[in-house]
């Protein structure tokens, strides 16, 4: 067993080093290549799929201010359900279509995980825009629909954006659990550094994993600086706890 | 009002702190069990066992087999794997654990053990008196790695050992620890000693002799199950587990592990008792217990004391 010496810390950052000079850690199915791709895709169909479904939810209770409490409820749920958990429900729920073991139960419970901060932070986002323009759009004459596309979502867009940014962080920290069902990722090679006892693997792949989760939280940021209308761009949003969220305005904080 | 706030907080946090500082009892009611006359002389000694359930059920047949002899045993069960029992036991913070020969060689002392229970038991005892332990005899039991496949499979492709399943190997899913591709027991040996070409095989993960991997099989996503032999899902879903008949798997037979110090302070009847347990510790009595504890959902004490009283210990 290849077990981490004492207090060497040095050391063992030294194997750490030498183990991404492998070339052996780069080649073959639980090399990193292949496990960091299939994290990479199933991180970006889940987030996609998140957003699909989270979004124009989120919007449409958001434009309309019915529903404050559902959305109350599912950032609730979404900070209380175990990941783990919803991994492995799907798997047990999809065993008998045969689709249990490969992705797909990881990319429906990412998508369900994903889902909460955005629909909070969509919801959170239209209620703070000042009622005075949404009046003075409708004044205008302006469909409900353009005082969306318009008016609300242009405003609203750096909290909306906040809010994929906080899923697409989450899922793809999370992603890296799909090892335990079957789903690889690079979840796969810390699996197998743990059954074999090779810490400086498990070390190795959770850089990986954090390297990835921190690009993807800077990558994101520059997206929601990049889309935010110039006029907006230096206010600063105050984040708050979903409790307050009925009572006017809130957004989810990355974690 | 604020008073009486006051005081339910205080009494909540006085609650609190007062059952964060009772030390932790053991997993089953207190070890008084058995006969008192000899406790003056016996040491007390503590079990520990894997996180799974065989380890776990083996740990308490021993454990309630010492307490009738007169020990007073402590109950610290599933722990976690090697890497946590392993360093416990050589720590003195366990005293005794129900090890696996095979297992135990190959991953905490990076030995290479055999079919022969005799090279692998005597290769294990030379690691383990350099820490310190000692292994006494083996169970006539074993628990090693198999694979699995669905009765309908077995029939279909007349399927009864590892070398039929290696000729249909190309055809079918098979479902395997993350790890098998390194572990000596799995990707290598397949191809070693069945000539399976495991790196071009169809091939899902899951974790290896666990419930899931059964249920998978048994749900048709995959054909092929690594499982461990004595695995309760074999009985439970009608799987066929495919016989090693090229001597694959490594001597998997349990024995009692213990520090030498709790055997020098013990004498004889430490190993005796320990012994007598293990002699009727068949692969078909191991799996029974799985069946019980997995299947029917028997507590490990219930099920351990009612082996013993089977058994006439």
């Amino acid at each position: 067993m290849v077990a981490a010496t004492g207090g060497n810390v040095i050391e063992f950052l030294a194997e750490v080093g030498a183990w991404f000079a492998d070339p052996a850690t780069w080649s073959g199915r639980d090399g990193i290549p292949v496990r960091l791709w299939e994290h990479l895709w199933i991180s970006g169909v889940s987030l996609a799929g998140s957003v699909a479904i989270g979004l124009p939810l989120g919007l449409a209770i958001g434009h309309t201010g019915r529903g404050a409490g559902a959305v109350v409820a599912i950032a609730n749920i979404g900070r209380a359900v175990p990941s783990l958990g919803l991994m492995g429900l799907a798997f047990l729920l999809l065993l008998p279509l045969g689709l249990g073991v490969g992705p797909l139960p990881t990319i429906v419970a990412l998508i369900a995980l994903g889902i909460p901060p955005i629909v909070v932070n969509a919801y959170a986002g239209l209620r703070e825009v000042d009622r005075d323009l949404v009046e003075a759009a409708r004044g205008m004459g302006m469909r409900e629909r353009e005082v969306l596309g318009r008016v609300e979502v242009p405003i609203a867009m750096p909290v909306i954006l906040a809010g994929v940014r906080t899923t697409a962080v989450q899922i793809v920290a999370t992603a890296t659990l799909a090892a335990a069902i079957g789903g690889g990722t690079l979840g796969q090679l810390i699996y197998i550094g743990f059954n074999v006892g090779d810490q400086v693997r498990i070390f190795g792949a959770a850089l990986i994993v954090a390297a990835l989760s921190i690009g993807t939280e800077l990558g994101f940021a520059w997206i929601q600086r990049a889309a935010t209308a110039p006029g907006l761009r230096g206010r600063a949003y105050v984040p708050m706890e979903p409790a307050q969220v009925g009572r006017g305005g809130g957004a989810a904080t990355p974690p | 009002m604020r008073t009486n706030r006051t005081f339910v907080l205080g009494a909540a946090l006085l609650a609190l702190v007062v059952s964060a500082c009772t030390p932790g009892e053991g997993d089953s009611p207190a070890a008084s069990a058995g006969g008192e006359s000899q406790a003056a002389d016996l040491p007390s000694l503590t079990i520990g066992s894997a996180g799974f359930w065989e380890s776990a059920v083996v740990a308490e047949i021993y454990a309630q087999a010492l307490e009738d002899a007169g020990f007073t045993v402590e109950r610290d069960f599933e722990l976690g794997a090697r890497d946590v029992t392993h360093p416990a036991l050589v720590a003195g913070e366990i005293d005794l654990m129900p090890e696996y020969i095979g297992g135990y060689l190959a991953v905490t002392y990076s030995g290479e053990p055999t079919p022969d229970i005799d090279e692998s038991l005597t290769a294990l005892r030379t690691e383990l008196e350099a820490d310190g332990l000692v292994a006494f005899e083996p169970t006539p039991g074993t628990d090693a790695d198999g694979f699995a496949v669905r009765q309908e499979t077995a029939d279909e492709l007349g399927l009864a050992t590892m070398s039929d399943l290696a000729e249909a190997a190309g055809d079918l899913t098979w479902g395997v620890a993350q790890e098998c591709a390194e572990n000596p027991n799995c990707g290598p040996g397949l191809e070693r000693v069945y000539g399976i070409d495991f790196a071009s095989l169809d091939v899902e993960t899951l974790a290896a002799c666990s419930t899931a991997i059964a249920e998978a099989l048994n749900a048709d996503n995959i054909d092929v199950a690594q499982v461990c032999t004595t695995q309760p899902e074999i009985a439970g879903f009608n799987l066929v587990l495919l016989e090693d008949d090229q001597g694959l798997a490594p001597a998997q037979n349990l024995v009692p592990v213990v520090r030498q110090e709790v055997v020098d302070e013990a004498g004889d009847v430490l190993e005796a008792t320990l012994n007598d347990v293990s002699a009727l510790l068949t692969t078909e009595e191991l799996t029974n217990l799985g069946a019980a504890v997995i299947l029917n959902g028997e507590s490990y004490e219930d099920a351990a004391s009612q082996w013993l009283e089977d058994n006439g210990l």
